[in-house]
């Protein structure tokens, strides 16, 4: 009964490794593919990671396995043994699990200064401004850009764009957007870009992101901001720099609209 | 590999799926509830008698529930569903169980069919369940023999109401949180908004493209289902596809006109057989019994009068409000947005005709002189509690800050000059539509300089913005 107990518990860390295992062809890995530079970046950090986890985790189960077994195949009768620590083995669980942190906080140092800090994004958005401001609000995201050939600033202008839930940008380049709140804590979150930022009241943060292939890329709300949180969804449209351009030049025709039909085109 | 994935998903499946989607079911026991005005009725007019129906019967017959809807064929509503006829008559001295169809030129052919109802001829009113259709020959196989042999012609809807039973679906999932399932805006989540979610049931909508006296249309309830309300609790729907929008529409329609419907219906009754009129007639000496004959002949004879006139106008309303001549359209396209006329803006908005400051206040901030006034209820003629405007729905409206640069109705300048010419609707915005519409437009412009400057070409600034503005506008 004993060893089925040892079989029992050792069964477990097996299932949950397989599981591991066969997860990326089932797709409940990653949502597909990192879609930008940044993103494989950030997904190569992550298998570091998990290569580095996944090692000690088997490592700890395969002792866990020997001990289980080893003292299930013991007799009844024998006493059981004390130890009082090993101050050689704790300074080696201690400095190993050391170096291996600092060896992570090292290497991902530069790829956390360009994801994170300003004065590391690329030198095109720091010159360029950010395209777009980004609003989260219970539950939804609200877009303003500047009129077309003007830069974003951070109050609105009277020529600005409007729009919600559907982000436009243009692909092949790094671009940067303006991330706020008009309520609570909201996280702008896009699974394919591997990108997640945190907008806080009262603060504008700066994201930037490249996409090198057009098409359309989600964003989710990755804070939870209350009972509507499910609903932000939205949408980031990346589409070539000419797309891009019409796209605001048809939101600002839009946004001009001023219902009058001229007369020509009511006779006809 | 791909196998023993697959069966490690199935296995996962069955192990989690009990427990996933208990109490995620499609709950069937929802239902609409009465307003109020029904339910201040005496107990005889809201279920009626034996032989004569009372106001909640009438409702329901013509609406039903949420599980049972009725497509009322007289609303101007997009039921779903696709016309055809019988294309042959089918042989009288066998059960009939399979028929063919025909579909008007233009009608696509739909690729499944699960129901069919008749429309016209002997099988009127009769729904059929679907077997098996085909599609090449247009014959559909019945589950079961029709009782009467329908004959070449006959008129015949194909899962008729699916676009409103789809509405229902999406409605209660993403709206009936906030506007309830009746549409009495008084959904669970209700409470804590501010400013309160739209009651549909006076059938009045506040942000429309049409004129004063004329209902939201279409497209307007579908601009702000796709674009939210700025300023409001009421979020943009936009990545929903077009159909799903469109269902949604329809049923919030239905339930605007199911509202509208009842709240008419009730009030009809209200002044003679509501219970403080029958108490009150009471105790001047007429007895119950009597009051209760009165009302069973007016039920039975002027109600049903009412009652048409009632549907007749709830349809032309409705469908008007789709027409070309019920939209604001401007005679003349946009005034340049120069200083000039800014400032002839702001004089308009500060004149005694106009007087837009009375409630928006000299400097725009939406706190004119009015909102410290009590108003009277005009239902009840009482005074209300608390200072300032109130809305058909008894709700504090706060006139619009204009520096805060958010428009609940749109920011295009044809949404501020369809506020302006048609007020906005159920508050205390009025009409404007007699105002010439170079002036509107003025306004317009002045209106949307607000949040940048309250008084035009006061700052230095505003003297190189304006030319570039007036550029982008023309």
């Amino acid at each position: 009964m004993k060893k089925f107990w040892a079989l029992f518990f050792y069964f477990w860390p097996i299932v949950a490794l397989y599981f591991c295992w066969i997860a990326p062809e089932s797709n409940w890995w990653f949502p597909g593919e990192a879609m930008s530079p940044m993103g494989v970046r950030i997904e190569s950090l992550f298998y570091l990671i998990l290569w580095i986890v996944a090692i000690v985790f088997i490592g700890t189960q395969a002792a866990l396995g020997y001990a289980l077994w080893k003292s299930a195949a013991r007799d009844e009768g024998q006493k059981a043994w004390y130890s009082h620590g090993s101050h050689s083995l704790e300074l080696i669980w201690t400095i190993v699990p050391a170096f291996v942190l600092v060896f992570i906080a090292l290497y991902q140092m530069d790829v956390w200064a360009e994801y994170r800090v300003q004065s590391f994004y690329p030198d095109s958005t720091r010159e360029e401004g950010s395209v777009a401001e980004l609003a989260a609000r219970q539950f939804e995201w609200r877009i303003r850009y500047p009129a077309p050939g003007k830069k974003l600033s951070d109050e609105p202008e009277s020529d600005d764009l409007y729009w919600v839930n559907e982000l436009h940008v243009p692909t092949g380049r790094p671009v940067k957007i303006n991330l706020r709140t008009q309520d609570v804590q909201h996280a702008f979150f896009s699974p394919q870009l591997r990108l997640k930022q945190d907008a806080v009241p009262g603060l504008i943060i700066p994201v930037w992101f490249e996409i090198p292939e057009a098409g359309e890329y989600d964003i989710v709300c990755a804070e939870l901001c209350g009972w509507g949180h499910y609903k932000m969804r939205a949408k980031i449209v990346a589409e070539s720099e000419a797309a891009y351009k019409a796209y605001l030049n048809r939101l600002q025709d839009e946004q001009n609209e001023d219902g009058y039909k001229a007369a020509e085109e009511e006779t006809n | 590999m791909s196998l023993t994935s697959n069966t490690a998903h199935r296995l996962i499946a069955i192990l989690v799926s009990p427990i996933l989607f208990a109490g995620c079911s499609d709950r069937g026991d929802s239902s609409f509830v009465y307003s109020d005005r029904t339910l201040s009725l005496m107990n005889e007019a809201q279920t009626g008698f034996k032989d004569v129906k009372g106001v909640r019967e009438l409702v329901d017959e013509r609406f039903g529930n949420p599980q049972t809807l009725v497509a009322w064929q007289k609303l101007p509503v997009d039921f779903g569903g696709i016309a055809c006829s019988v294309a042959t008559t089918p042989d009288a001295s066998a059960a009939v169980k399979s028929l063919q169809f025909e579909f008007a030129e233009g009608n696509s052919v739909p690729e499944k069919v699960s129901s069919l109802q008749f429309v016209t001829g002997a099988c009127s009113g009769e729904t059929a369940a679907v077997l098996k259709w085909d599609a090449a020959t247009g014959t559909a196989t019945l589950v079961s023999a029709l009782q009467n042999a329908p004959a070449q012609g006959d008129q015949v809807t194909f899962d008729g109401g699916s676009t409103l039973k789809n509405g229902r679906m999406l409605y209660q999932r993403h709206c009936s949180h906030c506007h309830g399932t009746s549409g009495d805006g008084n959904g669970p989540t209700a409470q804590y908004l501010y400013p309160r979610p739209r009651d549909y049931r006076h059938g009045v909508f506040k942000f429309t493209s049409t004129n004063d006296t004329s209902k939201a249309s279409r497209n307007d309830l579908t601009r702000i289902v796709k674009q939210g309300i700025p300023g409001t609790y009421m979020p943009s729907f936009l990545l929903l596809n077009d159909s799903d929008i469109h269902a949604i529409v329809e049923y919030v329609r239905f339930l605007a006109m199911r509202g509208e419907f009842e709240r008419k219906t009730a009030s009809s009754l209200a002044s003679s057989f509501s219970r403080d009129a029958v108490t009150s007639r009471v105790k001047e000496g007429e007895k119950r019994a009597e009051i209760v004959e009165e009302l069973k002949a007016f039920i039975g004879a002027d109600l049903k009068d009412e009652l048409g006139f009632i549907s007749d106008e709830l349809a032309e309303t409705w469908s008007v409000a789709q027409t070309e001549e019920a939209l604001v359209t401007p005679k003349i396209p946009r005034v340049a947005d120069t200083i000039e006329s800014r400032r002839r803006g702001r004089e308009l908005y500060l004149s005694k005709t106009l007087n837009c400051a009375n409630c928006h206040g000299i400097s725009g901030r939406g706190d004119g002189p009015q909102t410290t006034d009590f108003e009277k209820n005009p239902v009840t003629n009482e005074l209300y509690p608390e200072p300032g405007l109130h809305d058909v729905w008894d709700n504090l409206n706060q006139p619009r800050n204009l520096v805060y640069g958010i428009y609940r109705g749109g920011r295009r300048p044809i949404d501020l000059f369809a506020r302006i010419h048609a007020g906005i609707k159920g508050s205390r915005m009025p009409s404007f539509k007699n105002v010439e519409h170079e002036d509107i437009w003025h306004i317009v412009n002045y209106v949307l300089s607000v949040p940048y400057e309250v008084e035009p070409g006061a700052s230095a600034s505003s003297q190189a913005a304006a030319p570039a503005a007036a550029a982008a506008s023309l």
